[in-house]
């Protein structure tokens, strides 16, 4: 009996000190956002632990300030533009491989891991020199960007379409297909490409996410010539520091819809999924 | 020449050869077995058939037509893959219409056979259902009538049975067999289980190592196995060499150097027993070891001379009260000693 006691009692130790440690850590998480948030509504904010008085000033100055649309409006082109490039290249690669040559694949797996052994700032600065001047001279220019944004969201949209495809069985699906008369386009066309296509869309409102939250590659290969909101926000921040936390609020805010978004199309599924009831006859 | 043909296929992958020249043929309506255990070549040289791989050397002919470099699309074959394969973004019409589709076959053309497909294998008021929402067997179902409803000229079966459980699969087979029967399908049967292959077909290759062991019918394959892999592989054969049966005691051993001999024609006489010497019986004497009941039979182990022979006797004989370590009679039928080819 006593034992019993002493363990009830040890387990209700360690639940409040799990509840403890998560407690601390929505603080260390949050607090900086909060603080942000207050500082971006603050009116006057000197030596007290709260503002001491409030004011939607800097968010009117904000919405009424017509580069703030313009830097929005340019990270979306510059993000979807990507993405969109990316998947277009990468799936049709990616399935070739994966089903024709799954020794290439290893080959693919190496590169797409490069560009992590390679800090932003090291590869902006090779880039530059690449791209200054020559026969491709696009430093400056959107579309270096876009290159750049390639590489780094590639890891990504690989490994959720290798995901995929090997969740479909892609190989089993595409040999069936080719069997029963289907050409090897028609084959990915109507039977791989809508499989994986959930699955990718995940990887590629996560990349979306990433693009749209980057400032290094930005910053040095484009500057002001393109004025992305991470742009934007830094040069807000040269001005007034509570303009600067009222762009983070509403670029915080964008970023939770666009979450949001992720979560929900993570769990969405093609027609007929959602019937679960699986039925049994055997 | 017959319906399909296959003549001296050879296929490496690297150094290792995986079908060495192999030849065979199939009558038009005949259900054809490979069977071997994994790695044999079987399952490579159906997909050979399908055009799946390629191969190195040899021709393949179906219906006379010579089917060796087209495409899959081409061939006028039908697959059903273990995996099932069924396209999972596709409802059940949708799937057994895709072959049809891909022939270009109007709706209207195409509707009336695809149901009456779904009719056939029993799946009528599932048109609409997803694959991820039947069960094992029906899904494989569904796989089968999406082959069979472009009426192809051979169905490849690949190793179709072996992801469902033990009912299922039993009923399953019996259903194909009957399907194939009544639309006279030429069919190529892949597996590596031998009771399978036994009851459904109605010719079986053996394989190992690439190559053809032996072919026959279940008949022949069973009572007749040509080699010892096939003896061992096919059953519970006691495969024994002359000298171990000489000294087991056995005399009057008919000629040969590898016998191979089923359990269930060798009888168990108590010692007690005085039992007459039958012409044509080879005896010896030995010793209970342990017994198994199987179901209908129980196997007896019994010990001649250091020698295991396995003795299969009908569930109903009263021979359980044996004991361990009881001397027994043993009496085998010498035209029942099966010579083997070769020592593996």
């Amino acid at each position: 009996m006593k034992t019993v006691a002493a363990n009830g009692k040890r387990k209700a130790g360690g639940k409040r000190w799990h509840v403890a440690v998560i407690v601390v850590l929505l603080i260390y998480l949050f607090l900086p956002i909060v603080g942000t948030l207050l500082f971006s509504l603050a009116k006057e904010w000197q030596d007290e632990i709260f503002p001491n008085s409030y004011t939607l000033e800097w968010y009117a100055q904000l919405l009424a300030d017509m580069r703030f649309y313009e830097a929005i409006g340019r990270t979306v082109l510059v993000s979807v533009l990507t993405v969109a490039i990316t998947l277009t290249i990468m799936i049709p690669v990616i399935f070739v491989l994966h089903v024709y040559f799954p020794n290439g694949e290893k080959l693919l797996q190496i590169s797409i891991m490069l560009p992590f052994a390679f800090p932003p700032v090291v590869s902006a600065i090779g880039l530059i020199k690449i791209y200054s001047s020559g026969p491709l001279a696009i430093t400056g220019t959107v579309w270096i960007l876009i290159a750049v944004y390639f590489v780094l969201i590639q890891p990504f949209i690989y490994q959720s379409v290798r995901n995929s495809l090997n969740t479909i069985n892609a190989i089993d699906l595409v040999e069936a297909a080719e069997v029963l008369g289907a050409g090897k386009m028609t084959a990915f066309r109507k039977v791989v490409l809508p499989n994986i296509l959930p699955g990718t869309l995940v990887a590629s409102l996560l990349s979306f996410s990433m693009i749209f939250g980057e400032f290094v590659m930005s910053r040095m290969l484009v500057g002001g010539d393109y004025e992305t909101i991470q742009m934007f926000l830094y040069n807000q921040m040269k001005t007034s520091g509570q303009s600067a936390s009222a762009v983070v609020i509403t670029y915080f805010l964008l970023i939770l819809l666009l979450s949001g978004l992720v979560l929900k199309l993570g769990s969405w599924k093609p027609r007929g999924y959602k019937k679960a009831a699986l039925q049994e006859e055997e | 020449m017959s319906f399909v043909q296959v003549e001296h296929v050879m296929k490496s992958y690297g150094e290792v050869p995986v079908l060495k020249d192999i030849s065979f043929s199939v009558e038009e309506g005949e259900f054809l077995t490979l069977l071997g255990p994994s790695g044999c070549g079987k399952s490579t040289l159906l997909r050979a058939i399908a055009g799946l791989n390629d191969i190195d050397s040899g021709k393949m002919f179906i219906g006379g037509r010579d089917i060796t470099s087209l495409s899959p699309k081409d061939r006028q074959v039908g697959m059903v893959f273990q995996s099932y394969a069924l396209f999972p973004n596709m409802s059940v019409f949708d799937n057994i219409a895709f072959g049809l589709k891909m022939g270009k076959m109007k709706k209207a053309e195409y509707t009336p056979l695809v149901e009456q497909m779904i009719e056939i294998i029993d799946l009528k008021g599932k048109e609409n259902y997803y694959p991820n929402q039947l069960s094992g067997g029906q899904q494989q179902r569904v796989a089968l009538g999406r082959s069979l409803v472009k009426r192809p000229k051979v169905l490849l079966l690949d190793e179709p049975l072996s992801a469902l459980d033990a009912k299922i699969r039993r009923s399953l087979r019996n259903e194909i067999r009957q399907l194939q029967r009544k639309l006279n399908m030429t069919t190529i049967f892949v597996t590596h289980d031998q009771e399978e292959a036994l009851t459904v077909s109605d010719r079986i290759i053996v394989m190992n190592n690439g190559e053809i062991e032996q072919q026959g019918t279940s008949e022949e394959i069973y009572t007749l196995p040509g080699t010892e892999f096939v003896a061992r592989f096919i059953g519970s054969y006691n495969v024994w060499s002359r000298p171990e049966m000489e000294q087991a005691g056995f005399a009057d051993i008919p000629s040969g150097d590898l016998f191979a001999i089923r359990p269930e024609v060798i009888s168990i006489v108590p010692q007690a027993a005085v039992a007459a010497h039958d012409a044509g019986y080879m005896y010896t004497i030995g010793y209970m070891k342990h017994y198994a009941i199987l179901g209908n039979v129980v196997r007896y182990h019994v010990d001649i001379g250091g020698l295991d022979a396995s003795v299969d006797v009908l569930n109903d004989s009263g021979l359980l009260h044996l004991r361990e370590n009881e001397a027994v009679r043993l009496a085998i039928p010498m035209e029942k000693c099966q010579p083997l080819k070769k020592l593996g």
